[in-house]
């Protein structure tokens, strides 16, 4: 078994999204491009599978065991399709048919599937059973957790037995325990010695994988080699960059010593190094959702000017619990005290989509002045943060919509700064976003807190966030064998 | 999957043109054309009765004259001129749909605002009555409350809002609690801005093109609401002129007046066309 | 914001409880849905009765006997039957009553027993909604499929063609276009009448058009929506061809938004009824109503117009119970129309 892809370029309207040399790819040695959103990465996926949108224009050969396929004819491949090349989805979830059970979504990918769906079926759950799903076989794909739907979909898109395997972000959306499992699928596959092409933006997958790595930026191929070579002595000044935007390695002068994580199952003791005023506390506090019990009997505290994370896998009930700090959801039980300094919009919070924390059709100018107006603020205030947060001033007339993730989480930080809060919290504020993006987005974060004084909450799922961030974390949930799934519910 | 990375990917810097040309550019040829269509008619429905007042004056030995120079779509077979009481009669359907439209707009948001904005009782016993209305056929409705209008106007334009508030409500309460409930409503909570920021930056930029639209539906089924009731002979009384009565009064005719019949059906059709047209967003697909 | 958690107990195979208890809702939210229109029809009825200017009773009594023939005495038989020398309120309690012992009363025109009549004016509404329904469903569904099939071509150019002609021509044109031309220049259809094979065609023809047209759009839009779902494209992936795709994802998804949009089209169908029913003097309840309506047979109003109300709310029943069916997602927002 072989791949190579020669001479590849992909463009849309004369402008080149994609424009790569050779690339072989071996049975056994994994392939990983990582690289922003925007650099090409998946677009290079889908035009090796043949499945890149029609406005697209694609030139190059793509050599599959000594055939040449020309890339342009994008039908040419279609018969490769689950027996010799296929793919892993970026989001399970969606990729899997809403009104089927999983087994049925195995099995018809099967060789076999036309002419024996029974023997078919039981291969599908066989195949399932051995990804630890003996349960899921009958389920519909609306009752799985994100990671639980992507090991579906990896049976689904492997049961044909194809020897490549194309993945596409796959670990989009999956926080870690997830994650880690899906590498050691990606890994089965190429122990059998099947061929993988991994597209990600995930540093620590690609750690994970090992193999080769290419690094894309603006359509190109910036730098290629060995993954652990790649990923300790970068050579290319992106590279360089990417790395160095890790939390882990991150050396700013708002960051203060971090250490110790505490956990928070049953009650909370630890000290609080900091001596401010009891901000927020929580007493006695519980919640379940749906029958699920996401927390009980959690007492804490928050105090002025500390930087608190707020930790756990997805599903257990971090955002919960600070919507329950905040006053914005009621606790089963227990009690939540604000102190008086909080009043007055001096409670500021952030969220993970930012675009959905705007009103979406009026401009940000007219957002933005209300605040201003109702406060009776000076508007060279909002100037001044716009200036210290490099944000252009024309970016307020704009709609949310038409400002990049990175660049609205920013001015959702001014607009909360404009009323100089003294507690923020921060819901995932950086999790839709790439690595470079994250760090500028978060420094423009603790530098308007490190200059206020001002508390922090953060929700991450991401440790090194939070101890690059925070000196205390507040963990919830102990990874247990069920993983609860958490549907989001957001205007369509 | 790959569409979505192609979005991502390729959308453009947004730009920005002055306001009156982006309002063109919105357009589509269509919607032009339809706005035409439905201007060239209003204006009949306005300037038509004052030129032509007389609907109601019958000359039986003008029974069924041919369109001419005086008679511009000639005579009906009461020989009462046609462009006279076609005039009146669009004028009437018009008048009467927009009338129910603004009556029906208006009770259907407030309370689907409200319902979304209180909760609790007020949007539980709203919530009820839409659920009983919902299984209603309009034109049920209409027919019902037009036998106790007895052919009065009035209550048979608010028979025709009675019909209509329910689709606006629903709307508007979904819409509203969606945008209500999301974290730009609680985000301007903790900025402390209040209802007035709420209602003017968040509900209605959402609520107002839902509203066109709905607006543009609810015009076009009140004229046909109204229509119908006259062909079936309920609703205006005769000798009122209304489209659907003029076309069932025309039907026997239709051999030896064809003017008679067909003016009535092409305004009915215009105004359908034109209102359905309006919505078309067909080439910016 | 998390709005709702799923509990893994669900995943661990299919229960049926779950099914069971939508059904139960389904059928508890319907069942409230009925009571509410039985008031507020009868509400509108009493209010039609105490609306009717000068002596109800005397009108009444002219409508039935006619003017020559009324006397004091077939008024005041009237009176009597209607309770109209008692208060309002008890009229009203009196009137629900009636209701609610299933007692629809009889007909101020005819004398008969409404619930005879409305039993043969249901089976022909029945008749027609069925056959119209079916045949607009067939045409709809094969036209949007054969236009999603390839969005932007010459078939899906004439389905949009087709559908706004649909959309701007009234029911009640339509009908008399058909009539004219079937019935009066060609001759090869009667226009009216009931009771033979071909006497439906014209008005079953009539109200399936329309829906036909809106039945293509949504299968159109529904089908090529789902064609780029990523889960389509994703099976695509695993080497299904084309007509597998169609039988295995494509239809079934499609075929969920479709049952949903029956249930719209439901209110469509029966104002389609009334009207078409009315062109074509076809014996039905929509027919029953119009008539009635013209004569003030208020029983008669009362009981046409539940009739066509309820009906509304079996066949969304129906609906409701079809999509849980299909469609295994609990549902999360109520359908908004």
């Amino acid at each position: 078994m072989s791949l190579r892809l020669n001479d590849l370029v992909v463009s849309h309207a004369g402008k080149v999204l994609v424009e790569t040399a050779q690339l072989d790819f071996q049975p056994g040695k994994p392939v990983t491009i990582i690289g922003e959103s925007g650099s090409g990465k998946s677009l290079l996926a889908h035009a090796i599978m043949g499945t890149l949108p029609h406005n697209l224009k694609a030139q190059g050969s793509l050599v599959v065991d000594g055939h040449v396929y020309d890339v342009s004819d994008q039908a040419n491949r279609r018969r490769l399709w689950g027996r010799t090349m296929s793919l892993l989805p970026q989001e399970p979830v969606l990729a899997l048919d809403p009104t089927m059970r999983t087994r049925d979504q195995v099995a018809e990918g099967a060789p076999t599937f036309r002419t024996d769906k029974q023997g078919s079926r039981r291969a599908a759950d066989a195949l399932l059973t051995s990804l630890g799903l003996t349960h899921a076989s009958t389920a519909f794909p609306h009752t799985l957790s994100g990671g639980m739907a992507q090991r579906v979909a990896f049976a689904a898109a492997t049961i044909g037995g194809a020897p490549v395997l194309i993945a596409d972000e796959p670990s989009k959306g999956l926080d870690q325990r997830a994650r880690a499992e899906l590498a050691e699928l990606l890994r089965s596959h190429i122990n059998s010695g099947g061929i993988l092409l991994t597209i990600t933006h995930d540093l620590d997958l690609a750690r994970e994988l090992g193999g080769e790595l290419l690094v894309m930026k603006d359509a190109h191929v910036v730098e290629k080699g060995a993954a652990g070579e790649v990923l300790t002595n970068p050579a290319h000044p992106y590279t360089r960059r990417l790395l160095a935007a890790e939390p882990s390695q991150w050396r700013h002068q708002w960051m203060r010593n971090t250490d110790g994580i505490e956990r928070a199952d049953g009650a909370v003791g630890g000290s609080i190094e900091s001596s401010g005023t009891v901000l927020v506390s929580g007493a006695g506090l519980g919640k379940s959702f749906g029958g699920q019990e996401l927390f009980t009997d959690l007492s804490l505290e928050v105090r002025a000017g500390e930087r608190v994370a707020l930790s756990g896998p997805s599903g257990s009930g971090k955002t919960t619990l600070g919507n329950v700090l905040l006053r914005l959801l009621p606790p089963d039980a227990g009690t939540v005290q604000h102190s008086d300094l909080l009043q007055r919009g001096r409670l500021q919070k952030l969220y993970q989509d930012p675009a959905l924390a705007f009103p979406a059709r009026v401009s940000l100018a007219e957002s933005l002045g209300d605040v201003v107006h109702r406060h009776g603020l000076d508007h060279t205030r909002l100037e001044e943060l716009m200036d210290s947060l490099r944000l252009a001033p024309e970016l307020l007339r704009r709609r949310p919509g038409q400002v990049s993730g990175g660049e609205l989480q920013r001015i959702a930080i001014i607009r909360s700064m404009l009323l100089e809060p003294v507690l923020m919290f921060a819901d995932e504020p950086t999790s839709r976003l790439d690595l470079i993006t994250q760090e500028e987005t978060m420094m423009c974060l603790m530098e308007q807190v490190d200059k206020l004084e001002c508390a922090l909450v953060l929700v991450t799922h991401d440790d090194a966030l939070a101890a690059a961030v925070t000196t205390r974390t507040i963990a919830l949930g102990t990874p247990s064998s069920v993983t609860v799934p958490e549907l989001e519910l957001s205007a369509p | 999957m790959t569409n979505a990375v192609a979005m991502q990917e390729l959308l453009p810097a947004p730009a920005r043109d002055s306001k009156r040309s982006k309002w063109l550019a919105d357009r589509t040829v269509m919607q032009l054309v339809s706005a035409a269509l439905l201007a060239v008619l209003v204006i009949f429905a306005v300037a038509g009765p004052l030129i032509w007042p007389d609907h109601a004056v019958q000359d039986l030995s003008r029974f069924l004259e041919a369109p001419g120079a005086s008679e511009p779509l000639g005579r009906d077979h009461l020989g009462r001129s046609v462009v006279a009481r076609l005039a009146h009669a669009t004028q009437l359907s018009l008048v009467m749909a927009v009338l129910c439209v603004i009556a029906a707009l208006l009770f259907g948001s407030l309370a689907g605002i409200a319902a979304a904005w209180r909760g609790g009782w007020v949007d539980s016993l709203l919530h009820g009555l839409s659920e009983v209305f919902i299984a209603l056929p309009a034109l049920l409705v209409v027919l019902v409350v037009s036998a106790i209008a007895n052919g009065d106007l009035w209550t048979l334009c608010l028979g025709l809002a009675l019909a209509q508030w329910v689709e606006y409500f629903r709307m508007v309460r979904a819409r509203s609690g969606l945008v209500l409930a999301g974290p730009a409503v609680e985000a301007a909570a903790l900025l402390q801005l209040g209802p007035v920021h709420i209602i003017r930056r968040h509900l209605l930029p959402e609520l107002r093109p839902l509203l066109t639209t709905m607006a543009t539906f609810g015009l076009g089924s009140a004229i046909l609401a109204l229509s119908t009731l006259g062909f079936v002979g309920i609703g205006v009384r005769p000798p009122t002129p209304e489209l659907g009565l003029m076309i069932t009064e025309a039907f026997p005719f239709y051999h030896e007046a064809p003017w008679m019949a067909l003016a009535p059906v092409l305004v009915l059709t215009t105004i359908l066309i034109g209102l359905l047209g309006l919505r078309s967003k067909e080439s910016q697909a | 914001m998390t709005a709702s958690i799923t509990t893994p107990g669900s995943s661990a195979g299919p229960s049926l409880r779950p099914a069971l208890s939508t059904t139960a809702r389904v059928l508890g939210r319907r069942a409230l849905q009925a009571a509410g229109v039985v008031v507020l029809v009868s509400t509108a009825c009493f209010a039609m009765v105490q609306s009717l200017p000068g002596d109800i009773a005397f009108r009444i009594a002219a409508g039935r006997y006619g003017y020559d023939q009324v006397t004091a005495a077939s008024a005041d038989s009237v009176r009597a039957e209607l309770g109209l020398d008692q208060p309002a309120w008890l009229q009203f309690l009196d009137w629900l009553g009636g209701l609610v012992s299933l007692n629809l009363g009889n007909s101020l025109v005819t004398g008969a027993s409404v619930a005879g009549e409305l039993g043969l004016n249901l089976a022909s509404s029945l008749q027609l909604a069925a056959v119209a329904l079916i045949l607009a469903l067939i045409v709809g569904t094969t036209a949007g499929a054969l236009a999603a099939s390839r969005p932007g071509g010459i078939l899906d150019r004439l389905t949009t063609v087709w559908v706004s002609a649909t959309r701007a021509l009234p029911p009640f044109l339509l009908g008399l276009v058909l009539i004219l031309l079937f019935a009066v220049h060609l001759g090869v259809l009667p226009a009216a009448g009931h009771g033979e094979a071909n006497n439906i065609v014209l008005p079953a023809v009539t109200l399936a058009v329309g829906l036909s047209g809106l039945f293509a759009r949504v299968t159109r839009d529904t089908m090529a929506t789902i064609r780029q779902s990523e889960y389509v494209r994703f099976a695509a992936t695993k080497g299904l061809g084309s007509w597998l795709l169609f039988l295995r994802h494509i239809i079934r998804n499609t075929g969920v938004t479709l049952i949903a949009y029956v249930g719209v089209q439901v209110l469509v169908l029966i104002e389609g009824v009334v009207v078409v029913e009315s062109l074509f003097a076809w014996p039905g309840l929509g027919h029953a109503l119009v008539h009635a309506i013209f004569w003030r047979d208020i029983p008669m109003i009362q009981a046409a117009a539940l009739a066509l109300a309820l009906l509304v709310v079996a066949m969304n029943t129906l609906v409701d119970l079809a999509t849980a069916a299909v469609d295994p997602r609990p549902r999360h927002k109520e359908a908004v129309l």
